[in-house]
Formats: C-alpha cells, structure tokens, sequence
C-alpha cells in the first residue's frame, strides 16, 4: 500500500460521525418526523416511482458501461438477460443467481 | 412483541431472505477496502456500525485516505444517500403510531434492499404491530449479515479471489427486485427512463448522475401513468 496521508484517532472518527450524519439524517426524515410532516398526495403517488427508477439506476450503467464506456454486445448483458427470463419464468428465488453468475463465467473465460 | 408483530417478522423475514444473497459481495468488498485503506480491525468495524452504507462507505473512503477537508466528505455521504430522504417519505406512513424510539432505529435500519422488498405490503397493511415487525425482521438480519461479512473481508481480505466478478451478485439482487415491479407500464417507463438517465450521465462526479435519474425516471412513470390512462379511455371509446 502507498503511503498515504490519512489522519488517525480522533480525526478518523469524526469523518465516520459525519458521514453517520449524512446517512442517517435522510434515512430517519420523515419516518422519524412521521405524521407531523406529510408529502402532497401527488408528491406521494410519484415516488410510488422511486424505488423502479433507483434499481435502475443503478443496475443499467452497471450492465451497460465497460469502464466507463457504453459497449451493448458484452458478458454482463447476456447474464442480465438470462436473470430477467429465469426470474419471470420461474418463482424460485435462487436461479437467478445461479444463473446469471453461469452466463457471465460461461461468456468471460 | 406482541404475535402479530412475531408474524410480520417471520414473513418479511422469508420475503426478503434469497435477495439478502446480494449483500455479501457488497459486503466483502466493503470490508476488503476498508483494510486496503489502511484503517485497523477496530476503526473497519467501527465505521460499519456507525455508517452502516455501503455506498457512502466506499464513496468516502477515497476522501478519508487523502485527509480530504470534513465538508467535502460530509457533501459526498449526503449526495450519495439523497435518495433515502424520497425511501424515507414514501414508507413513512406505515409507521405511524409506532413510538419515537423505534422509528429512530427504523430510520437506522433503512437499506435499499429492504425498501423495495417490503414497502409494498407495509403500506397496504392496516395492522401497525404486523408492518413493524414486517420491517424490522428483515433490517435487523440484513444488519447482521452486513456486519458478519464485513467482518469476513475485513479479516480475510488477502486471501478473496478479486477475478470471479462476485460483485455482480449484487447488481442480480437489484434486478430480481426490479423484475415485478416493471410488470405494469408506467413502471417500466419510468425504469427505463432512470436507466438510461443513468448511463447517460455516468460522468457526474459525487453520483448526482444516479439522483438526476432517479428524479428523472420518477417524472416519467407519473407522465406515464397519464398518457397509458389517456390512451386505455381512448380505446374504450373506439
């Protein structure tokens, strides 16, 4: 490992307790303010949208993007395939890991 | 703890149980980086617990090796979990009349996994005992797996295979969530949309990209679900 120039005790753990901050107070928001902060109903039937729009997101440049450059004919995509056919076709919830990790060995080795 | 609340439990629990699979290759490889930083056994852990974020994990842990500024890795946390503050708005309502202390722990807990797994049903469900242990079943196991397999990488960090692409098991996981809910239309506009979102803007730097889609496949899905509506009466009509 190169040298690097990270602070120790008290600092580190700071950056820990900021980054603690930055991730609990979104999460807590409005479960913990509750009843007391409601959303607009239209607000509230739109993020019905969030959580399709968020996996999405992050699954599609995942798929599409070989470091960082689009590229459509790759081992990731045809896995991706095989997940969403197993996963439609068949309830278990298992094979689409098996299968999907299968594709991607089978198309990279 | 009443036996609706055991029950909630044990069923979202099982409901969410074969998608926790996706979390061990995120969770080695937050541990691996974590010692690749070079914070000790205790420091690892530490962050772990008290951050309990993959994504935030790894997206600080650049900052925290440079000794960057605090505001610059308080900025990245926040840009990186913005998406929580729209998760946390749309389960709220299922925690009402649960006390204060336990919606703390609730926020605590909050992962996307869990979110999208259990939402649904938690927010159909008129029994509050029931939608809390549905909700905390699931969080508390997928805490406990996170921090038992960090722990693995953490300690075994030099020994993991890093050429099996075992991290695409968590971008599986997501895609298993995504299968049924893209069954009705307006849903899969507005996945496609965020998707292509997404790859488009891959480039911003902080991960704004992800956040722009998600507004942007949010906006689509509700555009969606007017111009599909507009169109089924159109074919009544005819």
């Amino acid at each position: 490992m190169s040298e690097s120039v990270m602070h120790s005790g008290w600092w580190l753990w700071l950056a820990f307790f900021l980054a603690a901050l930055a991730t609990h107070i979104p999460r807590g928001s409005f479960i913990v303010a509750g009843s007391r902060a409601k959303l607009p109903a239209g607000l509230q039937r739109a993020l019905r949208y969030a959580p399709a729009a968020a996996l999405a997101a992050l699954v599609m440049p995942d798929v599409l993007l070989i470091s960082g450059e689009l590229q459509i004919a790759n081992p990731k995509l045809l896995a991706t395939i095989a997940v969403f056919v197993v996963a439609t076709r068949w309830r278990n919830a298992w094979l689409p890991f098996i299968a999907g990790m299968a594709v991607l060995w089978l198309f990279k080795f | 703890m009443n036996i609706a609340f055991r029950q909630g439990a044990r069923e979202g629990f099982l409901h969410y149980l074969p998608l926790s699979v996706g979390l061990i290759p995120w969770a080695l490889v937050t541990g691996v980086a974590m010692r690749g930083a070079g914070f000790s056994v205790l420091e690892a852990m530490g962050m772990n617990c008290i951050v309990f974020a993959g994504t935030a994990q790894l997206g600080t842990l650049p900052l925290i090796v440079i000794g960057a500024p605090m505001w610059m890795i308080l900025a990245t946390a926040l840009a990186l979990n913005l998406r929580f503050v729209i998760f946390s708005a749309a389960i709220a309502p299922a925690f009402e009349g649960v006390s204060r202390w336990r919606r703390i722990l609730s926020g605590y807990l909050l992962t996307d996994g869990v979110f999208a797994t259990c939402s649904p049903r938690m927010l159909a469900s008129t029994d509050k005992d029931w939608r809390l242990g549905y909700y905390l079943g699931p969080s508390i196991w997928c805490w406990l797996l996170w921090q038992v397999v960090t722990l693995i990488g953490v300690l075994g960090s030099s020994v993991l295979p890093t050429n099996w692409s075992l991290d695409f098991m968590a971008s599986i996981a997501l895609m298993v969530l995504l299968v049924p809910i893209v069954a009705s239309r307006p849903m899969l506009v507005a996945a496609l949309a965020a998707g292509a979102t997404a790859v488009t803007l891959h480039d911003l730097p902080l991960k704004l990209g992800l956040i722009a889609a998600i507004f942007v496949g949010i906006a689509a899905g509700f555009v969606g679900e007017r111009w599909i509506a507009d169109d089924s009466t159109k074919d009544v009509a005819l």
